[in-house]
């Protein structure tokens, strides 16, 4: 038997192994040749199941509306979105809808040209039809809109539980943190802890002590997006911060917003910091407190120091490397049609809340149980909501700041709040390198 | 004898406490809602319910992540165990030029961090038209388990007395025959262990996964039920637990049948360095 | 004659030889050696990563970073971690191994049992053990509490050193089996002469396992070590997860420091360098590894 005889056998064996390897590639290919005409690609981090059942009903009516278009709903993780997106824009395979992201992480993204203008699908929604000024935050450096609220969020609202206020002899809702210190005291026992606010590394820890800062009176930036974070407000942002510590859960060190809603839910903390998904998970999950709990602006330094509301400004935005901009650009105005849209906000009632006139006062709007049942929390969440800011737009006197993302990313504001109120650092020094490492992130 | 049973007892000890997150882990997912935020928390739950569990597959994508990652790692293992055979039995038993350095390529590529293989990656991949497909996920993996395959395959081929396959030659077989009738034979240990590692791997895998494909239908477990279940508002214990019973049931079974491989292979060769 | 056929079948042997390996390099160099060239030639750049356009630095990435000291605090981070979860690992995994050696009650129950941290997905096991920990909720809390060991829940995760403490715990917990097999393996082929001889010579247990089984599982070690080590200073799924690099950066690796860079800062420029000096740093220590364990040997 010679050597070459048995080699051609060799051969397709080998040629074997590799066919089966090529069919199933085959089998794990994409099956692009069914799509239709336009395929549309929207992404959200907001992806829970009630959610996705009505951008489900929003799609189908569009798609039946304009045969030849289909539309694809994507969750993107919400922690994970920037590696996510990172991928998308370097390579171009960019999503056509984009909707749910922080207004700060757009305007990034806008600066660097990723961004289509979205003037034009703002007419078409109505832009009399927005609260005044809805719009400002996405207003960029050029004047062009870069996208606009697909929702409000009042995110730092202050939640309290009537009966344990009652209990504990607290006569009215906290307006000052000295009030809500005290209030937090009285209440906090019998395992009941006062407040669940973060101290983790984490973006909630940094959004809501921004919050704080503002809620003493100071700022992150000056109007001109000069740092200003180094200020005696901060500082007494960080005392009143380090003060609350010992009235939150021991835990508190490693919360972000998931613990800090289930901690008040639950019954653990007499009092809440978040938006108003407290109202449903608390009819969902722990009804027996569901008719104590309401909730007001959070406290600040002193009542002359107007209430800060953090709104993340949720948004909609479209990639500017959308192959299928015109498409697009109908279907983000289409998400408006108060039919669907309806359907989105009740999917989280009371938490993301309508940034159109015509909505808040719809009839089919407020024929919901929880917002029918929580009305007057409902409405102080939308003003407050609608006169809100967040780091890439702090006063409405601040120019547009195109690196909020990126200074709420690198967990700067976080790292102050844990280096000086847990591990007890000297807060001059700690305060004198966050504002060189801002500066540097607005720089670099 | 009363030295028997102590030592027995000491080491079921150890062995249940290192199982003892896995038996949280069960009794969490069987816990309805209402009982999950007691505290102190019931050890054994007072009501038992599999609702978390038929919520999954009734009401979310699980069964979709689930195939997803049953071809993936099905693939990838295939495809890695395959090239990682072939490769093996080069280096180990043919001579040429380069083949000392290789071994020791093999190990570099090891180093590279993940963490910067993504990006790169990510826009050959869809330089290749391949983003968004399992396939893409298929081609990622093989960047950390074609290294550790060649490398586990090649101990084990070393551990082959080279006799067996000089005296197949003489009776003249060809190499690749003899590869066939005498090395594949006695290598099975070693490549079904090596499988196992392998699909492991791929099985568990998440940072590729979060960010190489982006589509419901393309995407792992991992990922997957991640996204659903972890959001800014609300972690899903229950569901979270129930899922990660479910994950974890496969390799279950997987390593039940295939137990004794998995430290066989390792004996047979030795792993050499 | 003869050695020339000779010569030309061992020819027609490279031939094939390289035939086989080629698949393998192949896939290497697409799915490595082209994504290494990128990461050092993009840590060269300053640059955005959405976008992936910049301008040219040249050093200037790795002068910065040697300059900065969030570097050289993480390379310490790295360190901590790497060798206090990896001896761990080597320790608990030689010694279940014994025990699984030795013919207990159910033994193959008990093999998989303690095999299956390894086998379940990181995100599982992070999830598990965040809520095992859980201040309010978390049963390790309830049960040390119960058990009067303490009066207040333990913070495990949000504090230091907590929390270096509980993820090197977790890092051993979950990879720990892995020597175990490894050893496990090795173990069913020391020949039962070799004990019998040193029975007979009056060794006790102890002098038993450092004369015979030590010297045995040597070969096993030398590879297991590297391995773990390699893997466990990348490891990134897991500190990500479990503390995020919190509390402030005590816990933040390397590796999550080029994921921050990479994408939270947007800094992909940066994020490669600091890639590079890492792979650099491990390089030097598996070549002094490779070294030292290669000098015993001869």
């Amino acid at each position: 038997m010679s050597n070459s005889g048995n080699g051609k056998f060799d051969v397709t064996r080998r040629g074997a192994l590799k066919g089966l390897a090529a069919s199933t590639v085959l089998a794990t290919l994409p099956v692009r040749a069914w799509a239709q005409d336009v395929t549309l690609r929207w992404w959200s981090p907001q992806g829970s199941p009630d959610q996705v059942a009505a951008y489900k009903f929003q799609i189908e009516q569009f798609e039946a509306m304009h045969p030849g278009i289909k539309v694809v709903f994507e969750t993107t993780s919400d922690e994970g979105y920037a590696p996510q997106l990172a991928a998308a824009f370097s390579s171009g395979e960019v999503p056509d809808v984009v909707t749910h992201l922080p207004s700060f992480a757009v305007a990034s993204y806008y600066a660097n040209g990723l961004v289509e203008p979205f003037d034009d699908v703002i007419e078409a929604i109505g832009a009399d039809d927005y609260y005044a000024g809805a719009n400002d935050v996405f207003k960029a450096a050029d004047g062009k809109y870069i996208g606009t609220g697909i929702g409000n969020t009042a995110a730092n609202m202050l939640w309290l539980r009537k009966d344990l206020m009652e209990a504990a002899g607290v006569d009215k809702a906290p307006e000052t943190w000295d009030e809500l210190r005290a209030a937090c005291q009285a209440m906090q026992g019998g395992g009941v802890y006062g407040a669940p606010l973060p101290y983790g590394r984490n973006s909630m820890t940094s959004l809501i002590f921004i919050g704080v800062i503002h809620q003493a009176g100071g700022q992150v930036f000056t109007p001109d997006l000069e740092v200003d974070i180094d200020s005696d407000a901060t500082r007494a942002a960080l005392d009143f911060y380090a003060s609350m510590r010992e009235l939150c859960p021991p835990g508190a060190t490693n919360y972000s917003w998931g613990e800090s809603l289930t901690a008040f839910v639950s019954g653990a903390s007499a009092t809440g910091i978040y938006a108003g998904r407290v109202l449903a998970n608390v009819n969902a999950q722990n009804p027996g407190i569901a008719n104590s709990v309401t909730c007001v602006t959070y406290p600040r330094i002193s009542t002359d120091v107007a209430p800060w509301t953090f709104n993340d400004f949720p948004s909609v935005f479209i990639p500017a490397q959308s192959k299928h901009k015109d498409a697009a650009k109908m279907f983000a105005a289409f998400l408006f049609n108060p039919e669907g849209y309806i359907k989105q906000l009740h999917a989280a009632p009371g938490h993301v809340l309508p940034v159109l006139k015509s909505i808040s006062t719809n009839p089919m709007y407020l024929d919901n149980a929880i917002i029918k049942a929580y009305e007057s929390e409902v409405d102080l969440m939308a003003s407050a909501a609608a006169g809100g800011y967040n780091l890439g737009y702090e006063s409405a006197a601040h120019k547009s700041n195109d690196k909020g993302g990126e200074v709420v990313g690198s967990g700067v504001i976080a790292d102050l709040v844990q280096r000086v109120v847990l591990n007890g650092e000297n807060a001059d020094t700690v305060l004198g390198e966050t504002s060189k490492t801002i500066e540097a992130i607005m720089k670099g | 004898m009363i030295r028997r049973v102590l030592f027995n007892l000491m080491a079921w000890a150890i062995v249940l406490a290192v199982a003892f997150p896995l038996f949280w882990m069960v009794v969490t997912s069987l816990k309805p809602q209402s009982e999950l935020f007691r505290r102190p928390p019931t050890i054994l739950p007072e009501v038992t319910t599999f609702e978390h569990y038929w919520r999954l597959l009734s009401e979310t994508n699980f069964l979709t992540y689930f195939q997803n990652s049953v071809v993936l790692s099905v693939v990838t293992t295939v495809v890695v165990v395959s090239i990682a055979t072939l490769g093996a039995y080069s280096i180990v038993r043919f001579k040429y030029w380069g083949r000392e350095s290789l071994a020791f390529l093999v190990l570099f590529t090891y180093l590279l961090p993940s963490v910067v293989l993504i990006i790169p990656l990510y826009l050959m991949l869809v330089g290749l038209g391949l983003s968004n497909t399992i396939f893409s996920l298929v081609i990622a993996y093989t960047t950390f388990a074609l290294p550790y395959a060649l490398w586990l395959l090649r101990s084990f081929m070393a551990g082959i007395p080279e006799d067996l396959e000089s005296a197949a030659l003489v009776d003249g077989a060809s190499r690749m025959g003899a590869f066939r009738d005498v090395i594949l034979p006695q290598l099975l240990p070693g490549i079904i262990s090596t499988a196992l590692f392998t699909f492991i791997l791929s099985w568990n895998e998440y940072l590729y996964a979060l960010v190489l494909v982006n589509s419901d239908n393309t995407r792992p477990l991992t990922t997957g039920v991640m996204n659903m279940l972890i959001s800014s508002f609300n972690v899903e214990w229950s569901l979270l637990m129930a899922a990660s019973v479910m994950m974890s049931v496969p390799l279950i079974i997987v390593f039940a049948f295939l137990q004794s491989y998995l430290t066989r292979g390792f004996g047979a060769g030795g792993v050499k360095g | 004659m003869i050695k020339n056929k000779q010569t030309k079948l061992e020819r027609h042997y490279a031939t094939l030889g390289m035939m086989l390996i080629a698949p393998t390099v192949l896939v290497f160099c697409a799915v490595i050696v082209y994504p290494l060239v990128s990461a050092i030639y993009l840590s060269l750049f300053d640059i955005y990563t959405p976008t992936l356009q910049g301008e040219w630095v040249g050093l200037d990435n790795y002068r910065e970073l040697l300059g900065k000291g969030e570097f050289w605090a993480s390379l310490r981070t790295n360190l901590i971690w790497t060798v206090g979860t990896l001896s761990l690992q080597i320790l608990f995994g030689i010694g279940m191994a014994l025990v699984l050696h030795q013919n207990i009650w159910f033994r193959s129950l008990a093999r998989s049992l303690i095999l299956f941290p390894y086998f379940i997905s990181t995100v599982v096991a992070v999830l598990v053990w965040r809520w095992l920990f859980n201040d309010l909720y978390g049963i390790l809390n309830h049960l040390m509490m119960a058990a009067g060991l303490i009066d207040m829940p333990v913070d495990y995760l949000g504090s230091m050193p907590n929390a270096m403490i509980s993820v090197i715990l977790v890092g051993a917990w979950k990879y720990f089996p892995f020597v175990v097999i490894a050893v496990l393996a090795r173990l069913q082929t020391i020949p039962d002469s070799l004990y019998e001889a040193a029975r007979i010579d009056g060794a006790g247990p102890v002098a038993r396992f450092f004369d015979i089984t030590l010297p045995q599982l040597r070969d096993v070690l030398v590879v297991i070590i590297m391995l773990r080590a390699i893997w466990d200073f990348k490891e990134f799924d897991l500190i990500f997860l479990l503390t995020g690099g919190g509390p402030v950066t005590s816990t933040q690796t390397l590796p999550l420091l080029v994921y921050k860079e990479a994408f939270s800062l947007n800094n992909m420029g940066m994020a490669a360098a600091y890639a590079v000096a890492m792979m650099a740093v491990m390089l030097v220590f598996m070549i002094l590894y490779i070294r030292k364990t290669g000098e015993k040997d001869a």
